[in-house]
């Protein structure tokens, strides 16, 4: 790809991510247009008049309703997608993601526990559920970690795959257990586990936001190292990279950024998936674009799936996870087939 | 100085088979002076891919492995790859990189770690080794678009550009055309007439192995047969007794067959 070639593609890149935002904003009950946006968002960050046909509570849904739930989305899609190409290239399997490894179903029995005990910590708040899930899920990442070390040293992709499933059928299997006992907390258990942005607020986006760019730079510093293991264990070390400590520390960074997602929306499939395969069609398989351009058209995917979530069958909502998949199938397959013809 | 030493070196493709009916070398000793080129022969299954992912110290090993003079054991990962180059037999390829791309990961060692990308210096000494085995023409192709061949010698450039005293070879000539193979050797010999420049290699192709090496290592049930000199062990029955087969006497019948 020449650099003029990678501009161009990455200038459209941004551009539908834009569009995607204005749009995640500006419709619903109450249609807000691209230029009220931009006056509400300088009155709101810099201090500027508001124009006079803006009315107050116009301001008041973009900025504290569907302004941070948009961000939710577009960071949580960005962590998803980013993590999953990540696994993918560790595990060298484009069908691996964080929650082969665990990480979804941990957390969902970290809320599960929550919800069924009827725990309460003030201290914690509305953070009580996230925080658990979220030592629930990098928990059962380590827990696959340690066993697949246990039996083999250098942390083959195929332990490790092996051992995720496993342990995620095992938690899994309590978790159907618990639900079943519980009975009268099933729908609020089954709603968690289907994720939603509904009412999320600018604590969660800044959260969020705080784990999603330290986890990316992080990862980012590893681009060269994933290029390389993405071939094979023998290939990256023959060249001089030191996998199984890379291996750890993508693994467990990749375990951060879905465990966060999934901690404060629930379980959304198909992103971490779908978005990196498109990138590589359209991107190259290089790192260096993969991880930046999956993050990017990952966050737009998800929330644009969030703004259809709640608009399509509106005033009710559906799970915005349904939603990717509806909407992800297709355009999967649109990206391998299509874009694989004209090459 | 010698460039690989070798003493009582067992081998395993797992920890506990360690010293049980599990190993694959059996204790091997040989040592190699630097600028020396050595051909590992044997049989299927005689332990040559095993030996050679030894030395760089890829699978479990007891016994001592020395590397320039330095034991291999509590080296890290990159001071190994920085004293020897090893290409593996050609892998299955999971994500599309294009040919420049692979030969440019080579030079991993040699860039700054982190961000940023790699320098115009090791581009072109990418380039340069694209052009000596042959793939400058591919340089914007996806590695799966590529033939076995093409894609063998792109791996190839990519183990060039690594650019170490010690090369190890496993098969290179695996799906290679008779032509391709015979500019590869004469770049071999040329890498190898520079002083330091070792080469280990193994090799199906035994005249390719004969014309490329200078010293011996024949190779049985995971144990060394015979170590030294090229034609002082070819002066014997060795290799016929090595591959339990009439060698010498195949190979003369294959070539009447030409002329």
């Amino acid at each position: 790809m020449t650099k003029k070639a990678a501009f161009i593609k990455i200038l459209s890149a941004i551009s539908f991510s834009v569009i995607v935002m204005i749009l995640a904003v500006g419709v619903g009950s109450v249609f807000i247009s691209p230029s009220a946006i931009l006056s509400i968002l300088s009155h709101k960050l810099f201090g500027k008049e508001l124009s006079p046909d803006i009315i107050p509570t116009m301001a008041s849904i973009l900025w504290d309703i569907r302004l941070p739930r948009a961000c939710c989305a577009f960071i949580v899609g960005a962590m998803l997608s980013l993590s999953g190409a990540v696994v993918q290239s560790l595990l060298q399997n484009p069908l691996a993601s964080s929650y082969t490894l665990g990480v979804s179903s941990g957390a969902s029995l970290g809320a599960a526990i929550i919800i069924v005990c009827g725990i309460t910590i003030p201290a914690l708040h509305f953070f009580l559920l996230p925080v658990t899930g979220f030592v629930f899920g990098l928990a059962t990442v380590l827990l696959v970690l340690f066993f697949s070390a246990r039996l083999d040293g250098n942390l083959r992709s195929h332990t490790i795959i092996l051992f995720g499933m496993i342990l995620s059928l095992f938690v899994n299997a309590i978790l159907t257990m618990l639900s079943a006992a519980y009975s009268q907390h099933m729908q609020r258990l089954i709603l968690w586990q289907m994720g939603s942005f509904a009412g999320r607020r600018w604590e969660h986006a800044a959260i969020l936001l705080g784990v999603c760019i330290v986890g990316t730079i992080a990862i980012m510093l590893f681009h060269k190292e994933l290029d390389l293991m993405s071939f094979g264990e023998e290939e990256a070390q023959a060249v001089g990279v030191d996998c199984r400590r890379a291996r750890r520390i993508l693994l467990i960074l990749s375990s951060i950024l879905t465990g966060a997602a999934v901690c404060f929306t629930g379980v959304i499939g198909f992103i971490d998936l779908a978005a990196p395969h498109a990138v590589r069609r359209i991107f190259g398989a290089s790192h260096r674009y993969v991880l930046p351009m999956s993050a990017l058209l990952g966050g737009a995917f998800l929330a644009l799936a969030d703004l259809i979530s709640r608009t399509i069958l509106a005033p009710q909502e559906i799970p915005v996870g349904a939603v990717t998949a509806l909407l992800g199938a297709p355009f999967f397959l649109w990206v391998y087939f299509g874009a694989g013809r004209k090459k | 100085m010698k460039a690989v030493e070798v003493k009582g070196l067992h081998a395993a493709y797992d920890k506990r088979d360690l010293g049980g009916a599990g190993e694959i070398l059996k204790g091997i000793d040989f040592s190699l002076e630097e600028g020396k080129r050595l051909a590992i022969l044997g049989s299927n299954g005689s332990g040559k891919t095993t030996l050679v992912k030894a030395l760089c110290a890829m699978i479990p090993t007891s016994g001592e492995i020395k590397l320039l003079g330095n034991p291999v054991a509590g080296m890290k990962r990159r001071e190994i790859a920085s004293r020897v180059s090893y290409m593996t037999q050609v892998s299955q390829v999971f994500f599309s990189y294009t040919v420049f791309e692979t030969v440019l990961m080579g030079r991993y060692l040699h860039g700054r770690a982190g961000l940023s990308s790699y320098t115009e210096k090791d581009r072109e000494i990418a380039r340069e080794c694209m052009r000596k085995t042959g793939v400058e023409n591919l340089t914007g192709r996806l590695l799966s678009q590529l033939s076995g061949g093409e894609l063998q010698r792109v791996f190839l450039a990519r183990t060039f550009a690594q650019d170490t005293p010690v090369l190890i070879l496993d098969e290179p000539t695996n799906h290679l055309d008779l032509k391709v193979v015979a500019g590869m050797a004469e770049y071999l010999k040329e890498w190898c007439s520079e002083p330091h420049h070792t080469l280990i290699g193994v090799y199906h192709d035994i005249p390719l192995a004969l014309s490329l090496a200078d010293e011996l290592l024949m190779m049985r049930d995971g144990k060394a047969v015979a170590f030294g000199e090229r034609d002082e062990l070819l002066s014997g029955g060795l290799l016929e007794e090595v591959y339990d087969f009439e060698v010498r006497e195949h190979l003369r019948a294959l070539v009447k067959g030409l002329s």
